[in-house]
């Protein structure tokens, strides 16, 4: 242990002298600025790797079998902005992070900025995986750039409607496909004494995945400087959606993950759920009592016809700066993410949505789902992936502009502003926040 | 709290050599070196660390960090979401410490007098919740205030507990019901400490319990409400863990809530030297105010 | 300071009027409610299956299910529980017994000796007790850091030793239950300095000590958010660290719930037996910071 440390500080030093003299050499490049070489080591290596995915234990256990000389020792805690990222933070500037960490997609730009990923374009297999994954997660992975890798991508959130099948076929309303159908539909719900949904503060990521649906971004990089746009045409349309629907009572207001919540879905008082694959489970365990009567639908459109799909959430597995082992790294990060048993494994153990294009048919994939009356649900999300827009882009600052819009949002639910104000608002944040990190953005 | 009360008067003149410098050094030198390591060092640390600003070029451009005077102390004093922390936490205590501290003088009265049955089943009742962590305790009072799980849900479900206008009061009684039974204590013990004779006295010339509480017990304890008001108002300023575990329970408590969580909140931006400017602008705070709250009440009873 | 003095308003004091009587138990009745029913509600939760926790009164048993409950939490996770609740034993026990030791030393330095710097001492480490622990935790990390130390078992642990308060309450009383006339007696007898401290002194101040250990010793056990930021290794959690992962998970993973519940009232425990076991020592020495 003793000298495992010590010659993990003088490799570090190694590792340091290369990169500041190849920084003050290749000072203008900024692509090639984080790539190290990526060669096999030799002898036995051992890497650590952190994540939050319950049961993540079991799938690393399946490669530290097959793979005697790469040995992945798996650490979990709280999820990423629980303190998970922090951690990394704080260890990236101490030198000291794990070889392997979760991060989610909005959060890739601000590890980045922190210079916290290791580029692994030059890793072998790295390149030619782009094929394997969908789309979009690759432009997450790489920041649009063609010759860098920052990660791995592991799951997706495709979102769609989940819906009380029986309420809407006992009151005779139609399963709405666009947004006017579904306002139309709120108001008939909301004459029964239900709600149609609930419309949570602090879920901004989720607003974000409608946004998204309707092909807006809440930021562009240039290369030069960033540009906000929280505040643009799409993102306010659907704040004014939004906004009519809650200034029109049609909508629930409780917050969301709280027992108050799943008390709205097991009483049968809110009737959709616009959400992620992922949210399959939430409903499942949070309404016991409404097993059978729930079904998945795509997400209603902006133009009837449309075939266009949000997303909320999904992680990648980076190799964060400092590690040793970036080949043996990635080659791990890639086996977990492309590799059929170990995506099962992880659709098992943590109900993960694969974000590769072969994972999507995987059979676990393409069963019938008893608490969804026995729907293959996820045929309807394996097309809401690939209909997601991949040109959408996270900024660098995104837990604080979460917090501002939330902020704001509860404001707005509250009856004192808009949800156009709290974009405005997290808008004006956002540029000052991104001027206090001395991050380079047009006003 | 004064030292000069302390220390015996100074006989010893000035020139005598220092006797047992050995056994002096043995047992300062234990506590010194942590002290120093665990305490001198990261405050130094925090201080080096607010001095310094970021740097970077391009979008993706790596930071640096250089010295930049007090330039993260501006940004300090601009900071909204600071200043609106430290102005709620200000609020906090300026209602639940008189509220507690009062509640648990009238226990420790009650305890003292002859009114009262029982007294060691009370002392320890009361003093229980303090053996719960304030994490423990922030869980168990989340789902008492629950509108469904909560076994007043007739009450909760109606009155929200856990609404913006409201959650601070309700972790100010999560607060309040852990500490209310240690003060208690720590008055009771100063009671315990007064001689018998003086209330005799009072006694005999016809006063009841309750003067004899208001105009003699009281003034003779109120170092010891002094000590736990003091207490309680490091506290208040240093609050983190309870409203960080309500954000599991209720949106209403956002990130920057208290100062040490927007200080939380700012270093896992990253933003260190700006986390570390606020954790040096709260440290000299919370010693200023603790400070003049001292000379205050000092002050009064000097007089 | 003496610890038998319970019976001061003794068998001679004049009755009081009834009313004051009555008035007086209804404020300690409902008190004790408002101090009692918290816990009763967790011990009660503590013994529901998870279904009937929702659904039946919540402060009344339904099926008896404690055992089984404690069984599924020592189990969960290979009995990572049972670690958390070790690691809290030995950083809040070891931690504050060796705290005790070193700030009782140290203040009693301070209260016995005379030397130059002694005030300066004294108030250098009076202001430590004013500083947020907080912000010493973040610099502590990149401390910890430069040797490698994080997320280890010490880098919760010896942050933990440092007590100001304590060396506060050590000096006060010293100066207090320490006669300076035993001193000289037992430097005439030749006994070491050192030797005095461990065989005389020490007894004198037990009571002081003993409190000083219990506030360091609820101070590590509560402590969590300097494990937050230093531990990774999740077997190195206290308990309430372990506890606080566990409830910001409830939404994702609903069935731990019920281990957050029964948890929390295991945890307790120790602390309540560590209160009623050394409380004819406490109730003594609680009093001893306000002496003026």
């Amino acid at each position: 242990m003793q000298l495992k440390n010590s010659t993990r500080i003088a490799a570090l030093g190694i590792v340091a002298a290369i990169s500041l003299t190849g920084c003050a050499a290749g000072s203008g490049s900024d692509s090639t600025d984080g790539a190290v070489e990526c060669t096999p080591a030799e002898g036995k290596v051992e890497l650590s790797y952190t994540s939050w995915i319950p049961g993540i234990e079991t799938v690393v256990d399946m490669w530290n079998e097959k793979n005697p000389d790469i040995q992945v020792t798996v650490q979990t805690g709280p999820n990423g902005n629980g303190g998970t990222y922090k951690n990394f933070f704080n260890q990236l500037s101490a030198g000291n992070a794990p070889d392997l960490g979760q991060i989610e997609y909005d959060a890739l730009p601000n590890f980045r900025v922190q210079d916290g990923l290791t580029d692994l374009a030059s890793c072998a297999n790295v390149l030619d995986s782009q094929d394997d994954f969908i789309d979009w997660t690759w432009n997450q992975v790489t920041f649009g750039e063609d010759d860098a890798v920052y990660a791995i991508p592991q799951d997706t959130g495709p979102m769609a409607m989940y819906y009380r099948k029986d309420l809407f076929e006992k009151a005779g309303i139609a399963i709405p496909t666009t947004w006017d159908e579904y306002a139309a539909a709120a108001t008939a719900i909301r004459a029964q004494g239900g709600y149609i949904t609930n419309f949570p503060q602090n879920d901004v990521n989720w607003f974000a995945g409608l946004v998204w649906q309707a092909d807006g971004s809440w930021f562009t990089n240039e290369g030069e400087a960033w540009d906000v746009t929280l505040t643009s045409p799409e993102s306010e349309k659907v704040a004014d959606y939004w906004q009519t629907l809650i200034s029109d009572d049609l909508v629930s207001k409780v917050p969301a993950w709280t027992d108050e919540w799943n008390n709205a879905y097991n009483t049968g008082s809110d009737w959709t759920w616009i959400s992620a694959v992922w949210g399959a489970n939430s409903i499942s365990s949070g309404a016991p009592d409404t097993t059978g009567n729930w079904a998945v639908a795509p997400m209603p459109q902006w133009n009837a016809g449309d075939e266009k799909a949000g997303n909320w959430g999904g992680s990648s597995t980076a190799v964060l700066k400092g590690s040793e082992h970036p080949y043996e790294a990635a080659q791990f990060a890639l086996w977990l993410n492309t590799d059929p048993e170990a995506l099962t494994a992880l659709n098992k153990e943590a109900n993960l949505y694969p974000a590769t294009k072969d994972g999507l048919e995987l059979p676990v994939l393409s069963e019938g789902v008893e608490f969804y009356g026995n729907q293959p649900i996820y045929d309807v999300f394996a097309e809401a992936a690939n209909q997601t827009n991949a040109d959408f882009t996270w900024g660098p600052t995104m837990t604080q502009t979460y917090a501002d819009v939330a902020d704001g949002f509860g404001e707005a639910l509250g009856g004192s502003g808009t949800l156009g104000d709290a974009l405005s608002t997290g808008q004006t944040k956002t540029i000052a926040a991104l001027e206090a990190a001395a991050i380079p953005v047009n006003k | 709290m004064t030292t000069e009360a302390v220390s015996a008067p100074r006989i010893t003149p000035r020139r005598t050599p220092i006797k047992h410098k050995r056994a002096i050094a043995f047992f300062i030198a234990p506590f010194g070196v942590l002290f120093a390591a665990f305490y001198l060092l990261p405050i130094g640390f925090a201080i080096y660390q607010s001095l310094l600003v970021v740097e970077r070029e391009g979008t993706f451009g790596k930071p640096t960090e250089v010295f930049g005077g007090l330039t993260q102390y501006f940004l300090v004093f601009q900071n909204d979401a600071f200043w609106a922390s430290v102005g709620r936490v200000l609020l906090f205590g300026a209602v639940q410490v008189p509220v507690m501290l009062g509640f648990a003088l009238v226990l420790a009265l009650l305890l003292d007098s002859p009114l009262v049955k029982g007294k060691k089943f009370f002392r320890l009742a009361f003093f229980v919740p303090y053996a719960v962590p304030g994490v423990i305790a922030a869980i168990m009072w989340g789902y008492l205030y629950s509108p469904n799980l909560s076994p007043f849900a007739a009450f909760t479900s109606e009155f929200d507990l856990l609404s913006p206008s409201t959650v601070l009061w309700s972790i100010a009684n999560v607060v309040t019901w852990v500490y209310v039974g240690y003060n208690m204590l720590i008055i009771y013990s100063a009671l315990l400490a007064l001689p018998s004779e003086i209330f005799e006295a009072a006694r005999l010339d016809g006063a009841n319990q309750w003067q004899i509480a208001w105009s003699i017990k009281i003034p003779l304890v109120a170092p010891a409400i002094t000590l736990t008001a003091i207490f309680s108002i490091i506290g208040t300023l240093q609050l983190l863990a309870e409203p960080q575990v309500f954000r599991s329970f209720t949106s209403s408590v956002s990130s920057t809530f208290t100062p040490n969580m927007t200080v939380y909140a700012t270093s896992a931006v990253p933003n260190v030297p700006l986390a570390a400017a606020m954790s040096v602008v709260l440290a000299l705070a919370t010693f200023v105010l603790s400070f003049a709250f001292l000379k205050f009440t000092q002050r009064k009873a000097d007089k | 300071m003496s610890t038998n003095v319970s019976t001061k308003a003794g068998p001679g004091a004049p009755k009081e009027r009834l009313a004051s009587r009555t008035a007086a138990m209804i404020i300690m009745g409902v008190s004790t409610l408002y101090f009692l029913v918290p816990i009763w509600w967790l011990f009660i939760s503590s013994t529901k299956s998870r279904e009937q926790f929702g659904s039946t009164g919540a402060l009344w048993f339904a099926d008896f299910n404690l055992f089984t409950n404690i069984s599924n939490l020592v189990a969960y996770n290979d009995g990572v529980y049972l670690k958390w609740m070790l690691n809290s034993i030995l950083y809040a026990g070891t931690g504050a017994l060796l705290g005790t030791l070193f700030a009782a030393m140290c203040g009693y330095a301070l209260a016995k000796y005379r030397f130059p710097g002694r005030e300066f001492i004294f108030n250098v480490v009076l202001g430590g007790v004013l500083v947020p622990a907080t912000a010493l935790a973040l610099p502590l990390f990149l401390i910890f850091s430069q040797f490698n130390a994080t997320n280890t078992f010490w880098s919760v642990f010896l942050p933990s030793l440092v007590s100001p308060f304590g060396v506060y309450l050590a000096r006060i009383f010293a100066a207090a239950s320490v006669p300076d006339e035993l001193l000289e007696a037992a430097r005439l007898d030749g006994a070491g300095e050192v030797r005095t401290f461990f065989s005389v002194s020490r007894r004198l101040m037990t009571p002081a000590l003993v409190t000083i250990f219990l506030f360091q010793f609820v101070a590590i056990w509560n402590n969590f958010f300097l494990p937050l930021i230093m531990l990774r290794d999740q077997t190195l959690f206290p308990v309430t660290l372990g506890l606080y992962t566990w409830n910001s998970q409830v939404n994702q993973i609903p069935e731990i719930r019920t281990f957050v519940i029964i948890g929390a009232f295991l945890s307790i425990i120790p602390l309540i037996i560590a209160f009623l076991s050394l409380q004819r020592f406490w109730r003594g020495g609680l009093g001893a910071g306000s002496v003026k």
